[in-house]
């Protein structure tokens, strides 16, 4: 009994604690997780505002996107019905036209379009007189191929030079050089027909800045035209599978005339067979060059060739003019070349009877890479050297010789130096040594 | 009268002068002749081997015992006139134009010109 009475006593004592004390303690847990929890709460409830209001805008633009690819899928499916109308059509012309010949391997006009040459920047300085730029030169080529078998292409020499005015100053130059138009008729044969660059030599169709390793052009070449307007076939063939060939040019040409009509020595122009309608005398002018190419190796190789033109030059047509040229190029391994020509002209004349305008030019190079010297700016020389000389039957002399070289700065991209040691005697007498600088750059 | 005899005396000159090189002509072109008929006969008694692919990859030293290669043919006839232009600075239908006038330019055998094209092509830019 007195157990129970205990323990009794000690559950009701328990329990007056434990009402006691709960109290206290829920009132504690209260106060700050229900705040921190209430706050909780709130920002979830304005997290879900923003998620619903966005899911709204996702829904309205893939709503728009739906309806845009509606309209694109119509468009598309119109676009397709005109383009197969259009093919349809076009089929049903060319059934019609198809008397007229097709482009072969038709594609863009730009596609067969394309633009080469070269551009050169000269400094020049003689001796007894202020150095200055002298030149600056813009030669494009633009090529045009219409066709597998036909290509037209002209070239233009844009120049600004010194000295071209009288009294000093400089002149803007635009000048055709050529524009041609080339038909390869077979392996073997092409026609050309325009303004051509003429094969007398093969100086003119190398001539370019990049290509020629010393600024000026030998003096001898000034006995003959650059260019000439007529029609020529052309072609090469092989010998054999080494590379060899044979080349071969025949063209005939307004050819030369007189500036002032007669037959006086000095009075020939040698391209100016073009009167204010036809000609100014009715005999054009023929020649032609055959060449044998001979390489044994890669960068050894031989190439002869002579060539030629005849042709009256004055108006009445009783005074012919003919030239020949011999030329010469060597290549032995590709650091070394040497080439030349040699030029005979014939003049017929009023006042000095037969005069025989003629020069030789012979040129040499040699690449320092050659030497092995693992320099790199060394190796990117290369030595030239150039003899010329001419005659001009009017009592002039002039012998050339010049010594320079080239640096090249890339492939393409070529600055040239020379110096120039003149000695020139007669009435038309040359200035005196000269050094050149020029910048050429190869399109 | 001395008009005449200086044209008479010019035109035996320019008779002379196309003669001797005619003589020339002939000459080098029979030698260069005879020197290609040689190099396929020797080319014809060779075995197989001589015609292997590895022989084809290395230039000859002697040009005229194959067929050249695009690659040879280039090295061959562009760099005798101006630096190498390389493959890569033209696209494909830029270097059909560009050895089009360049076969016209530089009197290069038709087939000869296709293989420096296709050469060429093989590794030309975009």
């Amino acid at each position: 009994m007195k157990i129970h009475s205990l323990i009794l006593g000690i559950l009701a004592a328990g329990c007056v604690i434990g009402f006691t004390l709960t109290p206290r303690a829920g009132a504690v847990v209260n106060d700050e997780d229900f705040s921190s929890l209430k706050d909780l709460v709130t920002k979830q409830g304005r997290r879900i505002d923003q998620l619903e209001q966005t899911h709204e805008q996702d829904q309205k633009t893939h709503e728009q996107d739906q309806q845009q690819i509606q309209q694109l899928k119509q468009q598309l499916g119109e676009t397709h019905a005109v383009a197969t109308n259009a093919t349809q059509k076009a089929e049903e012309v060319a059934r019609v036209q198809s008397a007229y010949p097709v482009v072969s391997g038709a594609m863009s006009a730009m596609h067969n379009f394309t633009m080469v040459g070269d551009a050169e920047v000269q400094f020049g300085k003689a001796a007894g007189q202020h150095g200055s730029f002298v030149l600056a030169d813009f030669a494009p080529i633009f090529l045009f191929r219409a066709s597998d078998n036909v290509l037209f292409e002209a070239g233009f020499d844009v120049t600004l030079q010194n000295g071209s005015q009288p009294g000093g100053g400089s002149a803007t130059h635009v000048d055709l050089s050529f524009a041609q138009l080339d038909y390869l008729f077979n392996d073997y044969v092409t026609v050309v027909a325009g303004d051509m660059v003429l094969p007398l030599g093969t100086y003119s169709e190398r001539a370019a800045g990049w290509l020629n390793k010393i600024p000026d052009d030998p003096f001898s070449r000034d006995f003959l035209p650059g260019s000439g307007v007529g029609v020529q076939l052309r072609g090469a063939i092989p010998v054999g599978q080494s590379g060899q060939m044979v080349t071969y040019s025949v063209y005939g040409v307004n050819g030369p005339s007189s500036i002032d009509t007669n037959g006086i020595a000095g009075n020939l122009d040698l391209g100016g067979n073009v009167g204010d309608t036809g000609n100014w005398h009715a005999n054009p002018s023929g020649g032609g060059r055959i060449g044998w190419f001979y390489p044994w190796q890669a960068h050894y190789d031989l190439e002869l060739g002579v060539s030629g033109q005849t042709g009256v030059w004055d108006n009445a047509g009783r005074r012919s003019w003919s030239a020949g040229v011999l030329d010469a190029a060597l290549h032995i391994s590709p650091y070394f070349e040497a080439k030349g020509e040699y030029i005979y002209t014939m003049q017929e004349t009023d006042d000095m009877g037969t005069i025989h305008p003629q020069g030789w030019w012979v040129q040499a190079g040699y690449k320092l890479a050659g030497l092995n010297l693992e320099i790199p700016r060394i190796s990117n020389v290369e030595l030239v050297s150039r003899y010329d000389t001419m005659h001009d039957a009017l009592g002039t002399k002039t012998d050339r010789a010049t010594v320079g070289f080239v640096y090249y700065i890339s492939n393409t991209l070529l600055f040239e130096g020379d110096y120039e040691f003149l000695h020139s005697r007669g009435p038309n007498a040359l200035p005196s040594n000269a050094f050149v600088l020029q910048l050429s750059y190869g399109l | 009268m001395k008009r005449l005899t200086s044209f008479k005396l010019g035109l035996r000159e320019g008779v002379r002068l196309v003669a001797v090189t005619a003589v020339i002509y002939a000459a080098f072109i029979a030698f260069a002749t005879g020197a290609d008929t040689k190099a396929e006969d020797a080319k014809s008694a060779d075995t197989k081997a001589a015609d292997s692919k590895a022989a084809d990859a290395k230039p000859a030293k002697k040009a005229g015992k194959k067929k050249l290669t695009g690659a040879e043919l280039y090295a061959i006839h562009c760099n005798r006139c101006h630096a190498e232009r390389y493959a890569t600075e033209f696209t494909p239908g830029q270097w059909k134009t560009l050895m089009t006038h360049m076969r016209v330019r530089a009197n290069l055998p038709a087939a000869q010109a296709k293989l420096i094209l296709k050469y060429l092509q093989e590794d030309s830019g975009n």
